[in-house]
C-alpha cells in the first residue's frame, strides 16, 4: 500500500450483553481500510452493525475487540485526538434549537478547538459555501429542515477535519435534499477528505461510493469497488450483488 | 478513555457559557420557573393575609346568639349574664370584647345544626346531668370535655354545645367558657376572702416566667432551623431548570451525539453542565431571598416584633463555605438524575424522590436535642443543616464544624466523580435508543415493569386496610386483599404481558423428596422465625409485649370456627400469596437480579406487604426462605404447603388453648428448628432442578 490509510480497522468488535439474550455481536471482527479522497460506503440492512461501528469511530462507544485508528490516532488511547480529525454527521446528529446558524457554528468550531483566532473568518467561509447567509441570525428551531439540513452539514466539517462520517445521512430527506447531500459529499471527497458514508439504500451506494463493503449481522461479507463486486458475482446491480452475498451466508431463500 | 491530558480553559468555558446562553433564550421557562414565583409569593402572601384579616374582625364584630335550655335555665341564665358582663368590662384592651344575644328558642339543637344560633347552653340539675352522662357513656364520649372530676354532684351543671366545623360557633364557646372560667375563680376567691382568708387568692402559687435569650438569639435558632431547607429546597428547584435540559433534554432533543463526537472532552462537557446548575441553583436562591428581602422591607410580609438578626461577616463567611459543598452535592445529584433520565418525562418521575432524599436529612436541625457534638455531624447533608443552627445562635464549635464541612464536602467530590464516572460511559448515549421491548411489549417488558406493578398493588393494599380495614373484618379484608389484589393483579399482569400462565405461576412438579423436605422444613422454620422475630424484638425495635397481644387478639378474636380460621388465614393465603409473590413477582425479577438479589427483593416485598413493623422481619424471612425453595425446585407447589402448614403451626395450637403468650421454646427448641431447616434445605438442594430462564450472568468483560 503506497499511500497511508486515514482510517483503518482491524478485527473490530462489538458486543452488547442483553440480560434475556445474553452476549450480541453487533459488530463481529471487522477489518477496513479508507484512505484520502475516496468515500467509502458500508451499505446494510437496519440493524448490520453500521451504526455501531461508526460510533466506535467517533469513539462514543468501546469497542470490546480489535483496533480502529483515525488519521494515526487509536480510538482507545487517544479518543480526543480522534474526534478533533473528525466529522460526525448523521439523522440524529440534531442542533441546538436556540442557537442561531451563526453561533451553531462558532460554538462547534470553538470546542473542536480551531484556531481561536480563525473561527469567525471560517464561520463566515461556510456561511457562504453554503448560502446560508439569509438566515445565519436566525435561531435554528424557526428554520426548515432543509436550512437546517445545510446548517448541519457545515457544522459536520467546521473545523475542517480531515475524516468525515456520514451515517445513513439522507434518511427522511426528500429527494431533492437527499440530492443536495450526495453533491456535498462528492465535493468533500473531491477536496481530499476521507469519507465514511453508511446506507441502506442500494442506489445511493452504487452511484457515490468508491468502494463499498456489504455488511451482515455485523460481518463484513464482501468489500471491493462495484466492478470488483460484479465479478466476485457475477451480478450487475448492487442490489442483486446484496442478495447474492446474503443468500451465500443465510442460505438459498 | 476520557481523560484529559491538556485541559482547555477555552473550550470549558465556551461550553459554560453557550450552556446559559441557551438557557437564557428560553423564555417561557424563564417565566414559569422564575418570574412566576417572584410574582406570585407576595400575591399569595396578601391573599392569605387580608382574609385572615377580615376572618379575625368578622369573628370579633359578629353578635353570638345563643340559647339557654335545659331545667335549670333560670340559674344558667344568671351564670351567663354574669360572665358576659366580665366579658364586656374586661380590663385587657388587647382583644375586643365579642357580643352574645340570647335567642327565646324551642327547638335549639335543630338551630345549631343549621347554623341559625352559635352556641346552645344547657343548664342541667345534677340529675338530669347524670342521666345524660349515663346515656353518652355507652355512645362515643371522646367529643366531650368536662370538668367533672367523679365526685358526685350536688350543683347543677351548665354544658356548651357548640359545631366544631364552624370558626364562629367554636368562638363563641371558647369565649363564653372561658369567662365562665374567670367567674367561677371569683367566686371562689369570694367564697375564700368571706371566710376569712387571709391572703389574696391569687397570690398563691404565683409563676413569672423570664427569657433570657437576646431577641437575636432567638431569631438566630428559628432561622437557623429554617436555612437549609429553605436553600435547598431552592437549589433544588432551581439547579432542576438547568439540569432537566443538560443531558436529558439534549438526549430527547438528539443534540447529546452531536456534542459528543466533537473534540470536546467528556470531562469537560460534564464539568460545564455541573457549574450550569450551580450557576442557576446559586441564581435561583439569591433571587428568591432578594426577593422575600424587598417584601419585609416593603411590608407585605411581616415579620414577629422583636426579630433582628446579628450576623457578623465572619458568620456570613462560614455560611457560604458550609453551603459551597451542599451545593455542589446536589448539582452533582441533579445531573446525575439527568444522566440516567431518557427524557424529561422520566427525570421528572424520579425528581421526586431525590428531593426526599435531600430534604429529610436537611431537616435534622429541626429534631429537638440535636446537637452538632456528635454523630451527626459525620452525616452529609444532615451535618450541615445542625451547624448552620448552631453558627445562627452563635455557637462555634470549630472541630465539629470541620467534620460537618469534610463529611458534605467529601460527599460533594464523590457524587461530582461519579457524575463524570457515569457521564463518560457509553450507557450515556446507548440508552437514549429505544428498546424492541419497549415498543412490542409483551413478556420481555414484564420483568422491566414488575416492581412497579407491586408497588401500585402495595398502595391499594394500604390504602384498603386504612380506610375499610374495620369495616371489612377481618375475612373480607383476606378476601379483598388475597382474591382481588394479590390474585386478581396477577391474572392482570399475566393478560397484559401475554405471559405463559404456567411459567408466571411456576406450575411444575417436583420430585417426590421435596415433599418430606417441606414436613420437615416448615415446624423447624416456624420456630427458627420465633427465635429471629425475638432477637430482633429484643435488639432491634422492642415491641411492647401488648401490642404482640393485642396482635394476638385481633387474629383470634373474631370468634371464627376452627375450619374459616384454617380456610381464611392457612389455605387461602398459602395459594394465592404464593402464586402472587413466589409465582408473578419472582417470576420477573427472575431477569433482573440474581438468584440472592431475587431472595432478598421478593422476602423485603413481602415483609413489605404486611404493613405492620413487628411482622416485618419474621415475614420477611418467611418470604427470603420461600423463594429459595421456589428457585431449588422451579415449582410453587411445596411453598405452598410450607406456607399453609406455617400459618397452621401458628395458629392451631394457640387456638386450641396448647400454648399461650407465656409459653417460651426452651434453647435446644431453637436448636433443633436450626438443624430441622439444614437439613430440610439440603435435602431440597440434594435433588435440585433450578428455575428455568434466568438472568445470566453478566461477564466481567461488559462491566
Amino acid at each position: 500500500m503506497t499511500e497511508a490509510a486515514s482510517v483503518r480497522v482491524q478485527a473490530l468488535q462489538k458486543s452488547f450483553w442483553d440480560e434475556s439474550r445474553g452476549e450480541i455481536r453487533a459488530v463481529d471482527r471487522i477489518d477496513f481500510d479508507c484512505r484520502a479522497g475516496e468515500v467509502f460506503g458500508l451499505l446494510g440492512a437496519n440493524g448490520a452493525g453500521k451504526t455501531t461501528t461508526l460510533r466506535i469511530l467517533a469513539t462514543i462507544l468501546n469497542p470490546t475487540g480489535g483496533t480502529a485508528s483515525l488519521n494515526g490516532h487509536d480510538v482507545r488511547s487517544e479518543p480526543e485526538a480522534v474526534r478533533r480529525s473528525l466529522g460526525f454527521f448523521s439523522a440524529s446528529t440534531a442542533l441546538y434549537p436556540r442557537l442561531t446558524g451563526r453561533e451553531t457554528l462558532e460554538f462547534f468550531a470553538r470546542i473542536n478547538r480551531y484556531p481561536a483566532d480563525q473561527v469567525s473568518r471560517r464561520v463566515e467561509e461556510l456561511i457562504e459555501r453554503f448560502g446560508i447567509a439569509e438566515y445565519a441570525d436566525a435561531r435554528v428551531e424557526k428554520l426548515s429542515s432543509g436550512m437546517k439540513q445545510k446548517i448541519s452539514i457545515a457544522r459536520t466539517i467546521v473545523h475542517d477535519p480531515p475524516v468525515l462520517i456520514f451515517d445513513e445521512p439522507t434518511v427522511g430527506l426528500d429527494v431533492m435534499a437527499a440530492l443536495e447531500m450526495q453533491s456535498v459529499i462528492r465535493e468533500l471527497r473531491d477536496e481530499g477528505k476521507t469519507i465514511i458514508f453508511s446506507t441502506h439504500i442500494m442506489s445511493e451506494a452504487e452511484k457515490l461510493c468508491d468502494r463499498i463493503a456489504i455488511i451482515h449481522q455485523g460481518r463484513i461479507l464482501a468489500l471491493g469497488t462495484l466492478e470488483q463486486h460484479r465479478q466476485a458475482t457475477g451480478q450487475h446491480y448492487l442490489e442483486d450483488i446484496f442478495v447474492h452475498e446474503v443468500m451465500a451466508v443465510e442460505g438459498s431463500p | 478513555m476520557s481523560r484529559t491530558k491538556s485541559r482547555d480553559h477555552g473550550v470549558l468555558a465556551t461550553l459554560f457559557l453557550y450552556e446559559m446562553k441557551r438557557l437564557l433564550r428560553d423564555t417561557r421557562m424563564i417565566l414559569i420557573a422564575v418570574v412566576a414565583p417572584l410574582v406570585l409569593f407576595p400575591f399569595i402572601i396578601f391573599v392569605m393575609r387580608s382574609v385572615e384579616r377580615s376572618e379575625e374582625r368578622r369573628l370579633t364584630e359578629t353578635v353570638y346568639q345563643y340559647a339557654v335550655v335545659g331545667d335549670e335555665a333560670q340559674w344558667g341564665r344568671d351564670i351567663v349574664s354574669a360572665a358576659l358582663a366580665l366579658e364586656v368590662n374586661d380590663p385587657d384592651t388587647s382583644r375586643a370584647p365579642v357580643h352574645f344575644e340570647e335567642q327565646q328558642v324551642s327547638d335549639s339543637d335543630a338551630l345549631l345544626n343549621s347554623a341559625e344560633i352559635h352556641l346552645v347552653v344547657e343548664a342541667l340539675s345534677p340529675e338530669s346531668y347524670q342521666m345524660i352522662r349515663a346515656a353518652e357513656a355507652n355512645a362515643d364520649a371522646d367529643t366531650t370535655r368536662t370538668d367533672d372530676d367523679g365526685a358526685a354532684l350536688e350543683l347543677p351543671t351548665l354544658r356548651l354545645r357548640y359545631r366544631g366545623q364552624s370558626d364562629f360557633s367554636q368562638n363563641a364557646s371558647d369565649r363564653l367558657g372561658s369567662r365562665i372560667v374567670d367567674l367561677r375563680s371569683q367566686l371562689r376567691d369570694s367564697v375564700y376572702t368571706a371566710r376569712g382568708f387571709s391572703v389574696a387568692p391569687a397570690q398563691i402559687a404565683m409563676v413569672e416566667t423570664e427569657n433570657t435569650a437576646s431577641a437575636e438569639k432567638e431569631a438566630g435558632a428559628l432561622l437557623g432551623l429554617a436555612l437549609t431547607p429553605f436553600l435547598l429546597l431552592l437549589m433544588l428547584t432551581g439547579g432542576s431548570i438547568m439540569a432537566v435540559d443538560a443531558i436529558s433534554g439534549e438526549k430527547e432533543r438528539g443534540s447529546l451525539e452531536t456534542l459528543l463526537t466533537t473534540a470536546a472532552a467528556r470531562s469537560d462537557i460534564v464539568t460545564a453542565k455541573l457549574l450550569g446548575i450551580v450557576a442557576v441553583g446559586i441564581a435561583v436562591a439569591v433571587v428568591n431571598i432578594l426577593n422575600l428581602l424587598v417584601y419585609v422591607v416593603l411590608g407585605v410580609v411581616d415579620l414577629p416584633e422583636t426579630f433582628a438578626v446579628a450576623l457578623s461577616a465572619l458568620d456570613l463567611v462560614l455560611l457560604l463555605l458550609l453551603f459551597l459543598p451542599l451545593t455542589v452535592l446536589i448539582s452533582s445529584a441533579l445531573l446525575l438524575l439527568s444522566g440516567y433520565a431518557k427524557s424529561y418525562k422520566e427525570y421528572q418521575i424520579y425528581f421526586f424522590p431525590l428531593f426526599l432524599v435531600f430534604l429529610v436529612p436537611s431537616l435534622a436541625g429541626m429534631l429537638p436535642g440535636m446537637d452538632l457534638r456528635s454523630a451527626i455531624a459525620f452525616a452529609p447533608i444532615a451535618g450541615i443543616g445542625v451547624a448552620v443552627r448552631e453558627i445562627m445562635v452563635g455557637e462555634y464549635d470549630w472541630l465539629f464544624l470541620l467534620i460537618a464541612f469534610s463529611s458534605t464536602g467529601a460527599a460533594a467530590s464523590w457524587a461530582a466523580r461519579l457524575t463524570e464516572r457515569t457521564l463518560s460511559t457509553e450507557r450515556l448515549i446507548s440508552q437514549s435508543d429505544l428498546d424492541e421491548a419497549d415498543l412490542v411489549g409483551g413478556p420481555a417488558l414484564f420483568p422491566r415493569h414488575v416492581l412497579r406493578w407491586f408497588a401500585v398493588m402495595w398502595v391499594v393494599y394500604l390504602m384498603i386496610s386504612l380506610w375499610f380495614g374495620e369495616d371489612l373484618g377481618i375475612r373480607g379484608q383476606i378476601v379483598v386483599n388475597l382474591v382481588f389484589i394479590f390474585f386478581g393483579g396477577s391474572l392482570l399482569m399475566i393478560r397484559r404481558y401475554g405471559l405463559d400462565p404456567r411459567a408466571a405461576f411456576a406450575l411444575r412438579p417436583v420430585h417426590p423428596l421435596v415433599w418430606l423436605a417441606v414436613v420437615i422444613g416448615a415446624p423447624a422454620g416456624y420456630i427458627v422465625g420465633i427465635g429471629l422475630a425475638g432477637l430482633v424484638n429484643t435488639y432491634v425495635f422492642p415491641v411492647p409485649q401488648n401490642v404482640l397481644e393485642a396482635f394476638g387478639d385481633t387474629l383470634l378474636g373474631d370468634e371464627m370456627p376452627l375450619w374459616q380460621l384454617l380456610l381464611f388465614l392457612t389455605i387461602i393465603p398459602g395459594i394465592l400469596e404464593e402464586l402472587a409473590f413466589r409465582g408473578v413477582l419472582l417470576h420477573g425479577l427472575r431477569k433482573v437480579f440474581g438468584p440472592v438479589g431475587i431472595c432478598l427483593v421478593v422476602g423485603a416485598i413481602f415483609g413489605i406487604f404486611h404493613v405492620s413493623l413487628f411482622r416485618l422481619v419474621p415475614t420477611a424471612y418467611l418470604g427470603v426462605i420461600f423463594a429459595a425453595v421456589v428457585l431449588l425446585t422451579g415449582s410453587i407447589f411445596p411453598v405452598m404447603l410450607w406456607h399453609f402448614a406455617n400459618n397452621a403451626i401458628g395458629l392451631v395450637p394457640a387456638y386450641m388453648g396448647w400454648v399461650t403468650e407465656e409459653t417460651a421454646v426452651p434453647w435446644w427448641g431453637y436448636a433443633l428448628g436450626l438443624v430441622g431447616m439444614i437439613i430440610a434445605l439440603g435435602m431440597i438442594w440434594s435433588v435440585r432442578s433450578p428455575y428455568p430462564d434466568m438472568r445470566k450472568k453478566r461477564p466481567k468483560a461488559f462491566e
